[in-house]
């Protein structure tokens, strides 16, 4: 798997593909659609999808492909190789998001939650597929967030396929548990040769499975804060783990959308309409200057 | 403002926008740009402004500063995200506040160094040092020359006619850059292709004369508005007091001052109007022992309130 294209800019979001056998333009295909690397607070999530002929189904499953997490590293890399070899029939596509990414989206002033971000990676991967020419009749969907409520999403995105989305897709559906491996096999490949963009010394490496849970992890996160910048992109910030460490041990920063110090501050009490203006409204400064947010200074 | 958070301010380093003239290496040492409290004229109480080298001219300091900003400054971080903006200052408005104390209390010719006093504010002595402020002092006062010393007073008039000719000044300078003054209030973070409502002559004046009154005492500012021949805004006064309560002290019944109802019925019998089938029925209800609605509503201490 070649992610040298998503390394020169690790900040990115990066689609990566095979090519689109010609068995898949002509014939009725299939389409599983997994993601790796949901949960970590540390590096991307990926998104894949494989997609093969109808026809095919059994020498998918020849291939002996099985939910990812059953694997071990190793056993997956074999796998994704045997994946890989068999593009006569077998297509697949990749879409990496950077933490950066998902930082950025979940915290900017119109929210957007990673199940949306998920969402829309998937449709983005799906609509990517049909564009390539590959005949998808079938979309399988291993679910996240309620599997009814994403299968209508799908459903109406596209009309013409018929959408499974099913919890525990990757153990049920061939199809499904390839696009599992290949994202897997993505993640793995992205977090083992990160590059941090930032000039860090000696960053330690040692940071345990990425998960929250997991005490390394918290603990290389507390020994890495930046009292202002905070982390290396390779953190998603928006995680909670993540935003508790940086309320303890950071400089606060205050953003004019920040909901605790905000609406505080610029609805003034009911009770100011009725006080008695102390102030002769003359001795305001002309609306020239307070339109300009300029003041007369007394001190530097 | 009021209400709000107070924001730490202990800058060590500031962000400075100021025109080469104000920061010019000094001809002697000790004599370099430096910063000075003075009398605001508006306002009587504390201001800053810089006087550059020599005091060859007097700047005043405002600084841009809104909520949630901070500076990148190389490699460090200033919270205070100010902007503080070092401009040219005519030496007369500052002058003018002591002149105008002068003439009310003394009414005399005097020499410059004796009016340009203040105890709390010591260094307003510098204006002087501006070689424009002499030679400008004449738009505002008269003088008058005896042996090898000058002696002024405040002209009222003089200084209006002054005043007159920077509102001028101040409208043109507002014409040019597209500033808008008009009554209703525009985004000026927005540029429009074109302007949406024609300001008038009257509205720039105004706004020239707002502007000025940001650095001359305010009785004066009263009076250039009336020396501008300005008509007033009457719905002002009344737009920002509630309406008072008094009226309720008078013996008169509030009555509606006029009568909306004589356009709705053009003959002033009422005429029996017809009843539905439904409103028919009801009137044919045996209504013997009900009570009407009213009575619920009327006090009942006449007959079950027993006095002591």
């Amino acid at each position: 798997m070649d992610l040298s294209e998503w390394r020169r800019d690790p900040g990115s979001s990066c689609r990566l593909s095979s090519a689109v056998a010609a068995a898949c333009r002509r014939e009725p295909c299939s389409l599983g659609v997994d993601e790796a690397g949901r949960g970590p607070v540390l590096g991307p999530m990926v998104y894949a999808i494989c997609f093969c002929p109808l026809s095919k189904q059994q020498q998918l499953e020849e291939l002996k492909v099985a939910d990812s997490k059953t694997l071990t590293e190793k056993e997956r890399e074999k796998l994704f190789a045997k994946l890989d070899e068999a593009k006569d029939f077998i297509g697949w596509a990749l879409e990496v998001l950077s933490p950066n990414i998902i930082s950025t989206s979940m915290q900017q002033r119109t929210k957007c939650n990673l199940n949306t971000l998920s969402h829309d990676a998937a449709i983005g991967l799906i609509q990517y597929a049909l564009d390539s020419g590959v005949q998808v009749k079938e979309v399988y969907v291993d679910t996240v967030g309620p599997a009814e409520k994403y299968e209508a999403k799908l459903k109406e995105r596209f009309p013409e396929l018929e959408v499974t989305v099913r919890a525990k897709a990757d153990s049920l559906f061939p199809i499904v548990s390839a696009a599992s491996i290949c994202a897997k096999v993505a993640r793995d490949h992205a977090i083992q040769s990160w590059k941090f963009v930032e000039d860090l010394e000696d960053i330690s490496p040692d940071y345990g499975s990425g998960y929250p849970n997991d005490p390394k992890t918290k603990e290389w996160m507390e020994s890495h804060v930046d009292p202002i910048f905070g982390y290396p992109q390779f953190v998603r910030f928006s995680w909670s783990t993540a935003q508790t460490i940086l309320d303890n041990r950071a400089v606060p920063v205050h953003w004019d959308d920040d909901e605790e110090d905000g609406n505080k501050d610029n609805t003034p009490s009911v009770l100011t309409y009725f006080q008695r203006k102390t102030e002769d409204p003359k001795v305001q400064p002309h609306r020239f200057f307070t339109e300009r947010k300029l003041v007369s200074l007394v001190n530097l | 403002m009021p209400g709000k958070k107070s924001r730490v301010r202990n800058s060590d380093q500031w962000v400075l926008l100021a025109p080469e003239s104000a920061i010019d290496a000094p001809e002697k040492i000790d004599s370099g740009p430096v910063f000075t409290k003075l009398r605001n004229p508006k306002t009587g109480s504390a201001a800053l402004y810089l006087f550059s080298s020599d005091c060859n001219q007097v700047y005043e300091v405002k600084a841009f500063d809104e909520d949630y900003h901070s500076w990148f400054i190389g490699q460090s971080v200033q919270r205070d995200g100010r902007l503080l903006f070092v401009t040219p200052l005519d030496p007369l408005f500052l002058v003018l506040p002591y002149l105008i104390n002068a003439s009310e209390k003394q009414g005399k010719f005097e020499p410059a160094d004796q009016v340009i006093k203040d105890e709390e504010f010591p260094r307003c002595a510098s204006v002087l040092k501006c070689p424009r402020t002499l030679q400008s002092l004449h738009h505002i006062t008269d003088e008058k020359e005896m042996g090898d010393r000058k002696f002024y007073k405040y002209n009222r008039e003089k200084t209006l006619v002054w005043l007159k000719k920077k509102v001028e000044q101040t409208v043109k300078a507002l014409k040019s850059t597209g500033l808008s003054v008009g009554a209703g209030i525009q985004s000026s973070m927005l540029i429009r292709s074109k302007q949406v409502t024609e300001a008038t002559e009257e509205d720039y004046l105004r706004y020239a004369h707002g502007l000025l009154s940001d650095y001359i005492p305010m009785g004066l500012s009263v009076e250039l508005f009336k020396f501008l021949e300005l008509p007033a805004i009457s719905t002002n006064a009344t737009l920002n007091e509630p309406p008072s309560k008094k009226r309720k002290l008078s013996d008169k019944p509030v009555e509606a001052e006029e009568d909306y109802t004589k356009f709705n019925s053009d003959s002033k019998e009422k005429k029996p109007t017809k009843m539905t089938a439904a409103q028919k029925s009801l009137s044919k209800v045996d209504k013997s022992g009900m009570k009407n609605i009213s009575a619920f509503f009327t006090s009942k201490n006449k007959g079950t309130t027993k006095t002591p």
